[in-house]
């Protein structure tokens, strides 16, 4: 019982990892379901712990890759063990044709143990051009033999690095799972185009969270301390005359308006279908909202193009704004001062760009006026977050107003449900 | 109650379930924890709540969400009228602190669903419907109940459950729910169900329709779920109106006539109803069933042509 405790506390563990937020209470509910459950079926198990750790359809699909990686079933166990049992056998045989291969002067080469590992998991076109490559530059090695080793261990670094950069893709293990989901965790820079369909529906649903959020009601109180004297009246002839329970006048609902900054200049290309997308779902499910392109000037986009997808991209590269350079600063003091109705306070403005602009302090200056004239602004970053810290623009303008990363759908869905917390 | 047993009391109550849905409810009610019921509208997330009434044998005390919903509507009320003329009543009693702590007891108090389900002698199935349309408000005012079932009334006190109610919340999604409120709960997503479920289904609810019309009227459903160009998708008790209007028409095969004549009960705007027509409409390929005809005219093609 203690190790089966043991492990369940590892799995908890290893939920959390995944992002999960897993608590004791979850654990202690998974033991007390387990005890009374038939643990031979493996399936059963599956879809009684999900029930207690996962809850919501996100967090489904990490609950399974963990599960799967967690309790491997018989047969997978089996298959893994003979897969190890080959994989060691095609090690050690690649090892020994890798000592033979890497040979300066007759003797193995000086490689760290990990730099070897590289060598051996090359595939063999990769492997022939470094031979290749270490043919042409031997000449080096009678000139400067430390120069070369350094030299060597680069071209090794680089190819470990950028095997690194490939593991970096969150999608690769989700694919597998739920190719829906898949979409939600790949760079929105990395659509193709049969995703688009199902990459648009999920678009639309995270722009209804996010305009639920952004025009949602920060009510103090439910009154707004006015009496309202008709309905008190009225109710207090129910209870003959006393005015047993007063009515005050409800406060004024006014939904947010929404100003929507799309950045279409040459450095926001990569990310132009979803930023269309992004617009076109937005002005679709926020009645009264407002949009704006810019690169180096502003351009407000006639609702009617929106109604239409093809329409609008047409209309977006024929605005004469597509593809040219970003002018952040002139574009806010095209908006705040050509139009002064369009910020207020009950104005919610969201830019969507990625920081790089010309003539930044402007840019940071004009950015603080219409925070101050808009009741809220919110910058979506389509760059990955991981790359925020080595960009100086989004580092300034950060400091300046909320900003939130978009760079894959999730990312931009988990923003949203920050915001609500 | 074991998974077996579980199941029979499902059939019982002839509802189709997969394992994995009957494994989560059965962890729900185990647990004793709320389970937060998730999926697009019509995929039968509050049909859950009522089976599980019917399974368990309990009454279902329904709960409707709705912007503004406060706990004067979900909770309790004071019986004002009531209380003012007990007072007028006993205008002249000696007693006057007596006579205002009779008026906050029980004979006042008028319970709503969630009093009602926590108070009832006989554990009872709570419905709490379309959570996701009621206030953040609402939403952190339920947090006591779900974790403690006890609530909170300040003339009164505290109110501990006298039986636990099973209790289900339904959601389509339409905000994000608060973490503290899922924290609480057994999750399930619902999707559409597939074709075979589907065809299990129509055989349940209406045992005497046609298996042809069946199966033909499922994959329909099915292709116009999938299709992109239809906003709201069927829901499975639109599939069942569908069937039933097609049965008492005297359809037994699915033409592109019958689809036109009644696709009103399965699309319900003109946009969707156009769309609808085109995504169900017969491919101009010849008909490869050996009958001699073309596709358009066949019936037995209807609930097949246009996958390709």
């Amino acid at each position: 019982m203690t190790v089966y405790l043991e492990k369940l506390a590892e799995f908890s563990a290893l939920l959390r990892r995944e992002g999960l937020a897993v608590g004791l209470q979850e654990t202690a509910d998974a033991c007390e379901i387990l005890s009374c459950l038939d643990l031979g079926d493996r399936e059963t198990v599956r879809a009684a712990l999900q029930a207690v750790y996962a809850k919501s359809r996100e967090e489904q699909a990490a609950f399974q890759r963990a599960f799967d990686g967690f309790f491997v079933s018989v047969e997978r166990r089996e298959a893994l063990r003979r897969r190890h049992a080959a994989e060691a056998e095609e090690l050690a045989r690649r090892r020994a044709e890798a000592e033979q291969e890497l040979q300066v002067n007759g003797q193995p080469m000086d490689l760290r143990e990990d730099l070897q590992e590289v060598y051996i998991r090359m595939g063999g076109r990769s492997r022939e051009q470094l031979r290749q490559l270490l043919e042409k530059t031997r000449g080096n090695l009678e000139r400067s033999p430390r120069l070369y080793g350094n030299f060597i261990r680069s071209v090794f670094m680089r190819f470990l690095l950028e095997q690194q950069m490939v593991m970096e893709d969150a999608a690769a293990g989700c694919e597998e799972s739920d190719p829906d989901l898949a979409l939600l965790y790949r760079d929105i820079s990395h659509f193709k185009d049969t995703d688009i369909p199902k990459a648009a529906a999920l678009i639309a649903a995270i722009s209804r969270q996010l305009d639920a959020e952004l025009s949602r009601q920060r009510q103090g109180a439910a009154h707004s301390g006015k009496l309202d004297f008709k309905r008190t009246i009225r109710k207090g002839l129910e209870t003959g005359g006393s005015f047993y329970r007063l009515s005050y006048r409800r406060k004024r609902r006014r939904k947010r308006r929404l100003v929507l900054l799309c950045d279409v200049s040459g450095s926001m290309l990569q990310f132009s279908e979803f930023a269309l997308r992004f617009i076109k779902s937005m002005s679709e499910v926020s009645e009264s909202s407002q949009t704006y392109l810019f690169s180096e000037e502003i351009h407000l986009v006639d609702p009617f193009v929106l109604q239409n997808m093809d329409s609008f991209r047409e209309y977006v590269r024929s605005s004469g704004l597509y593809g040219r350079g970003t002018d952040l600063g002139t574009a806010l003091d095209q908006l705040c001062r050509g139009r002064p109705a369009a910020l207020g306070p009950s104005v919610t403005l969201l830019i969507l760009s990625d920081t790089k602009t010309i003539d930044l302090p402007r840019a940071g200056r004009m950015l603080l006026e219409a925070r101050q004239r808009a009741g809220e602004t919110l910058w979506l970053n389509p760059i990955p977050e991981r790359k925020w810290p080595y960009v100086r623009s989004i580092q300034t303008m950060q400091m300046l107003c909320r900003m939130v990363p978009c760079s894959t759908l999730d990312e931009l869905a988990r923003a949203c449900r920050k915001m609500l917390k | 109650m074991d998974i077996p047993a579980f199941k029979a009391k499902l059939d019982a109550a002839r509802y189709i379930y997969d394992d994995s849905l009957v494994t989560t409810l059965l962890v729900a009610l185990r647990l004793g924890r709320p389970l937060l019921i998730e999926g697009a509208a019509g995929v039968g997330k509050t049909e859950i709540a009522k089976v599980m009434a019917s399974a368990l044998d309990r009454d279902l005390v329904r709960l409707q969400c709705y912007e503004g919903l406060d706990e004067s509507k979900a909770l309790y009320e004071w019986n004002y009228q009531k209380q003012l003329l007990s007072i007028q009543v006993q205008m002249n009693r000696q007693d006057p602190d007596a006579l205002t702590k009779s008026l906050f007891s029980d004979d006042y108090l008028l319970p709503r669903p969630l009093l009602q389900s926590i108070r009832s002698e006989e554990p009872v199935v709570l419905l709490i419907d379309e959570i996701d349309k009621s206030d953040e408000e609402f939403e952190a005012f339920l947090l006591e109940l779900l974790s403690e079932m006890q609530v909170t009334i300040p003339e009164v006190g505290v109110v501990r459950a006298k039986t636990i109610p099973f209790v289900v919340l339904t959601s389509n999604r339409t905000r994000p729910l608060s973490e503290a409120l899922r924290r609480r709960c057994a999750y399930l997503y619902i999707q559409y169900p597939s074709v075979e479920k589907e065809v299990s289904i129509i055989r349940a609810k209406l045992p005497n329709v046609n298996e042809h019309l069946a199966v033909q009227a499922a994959q329909a459903i099915g292709r116009l779920r999938e299709s992109d160009a239809i906003l709201k998708k069927p829901s499975i008790a639109e599939t069942l109106d569908w069937v039933s209007a097609l049965e008492a028409l005297g359809v037994s095969d699915l033409t592109p006539e019958s689809v036109r004549q009644t696709l009103g009960f399965v699309l319900k705007s003109s946009e969707d109803l156009e769309a609808g027509e085109a995504v169900l409409a017969p491919s101009e390929a010849a008909c490869s069933h050996s009958h001699g005809h073309s596709h358009e005219h066949c019936g037995r093609c209807a609930g097949t042509a246009g996958q390709a």
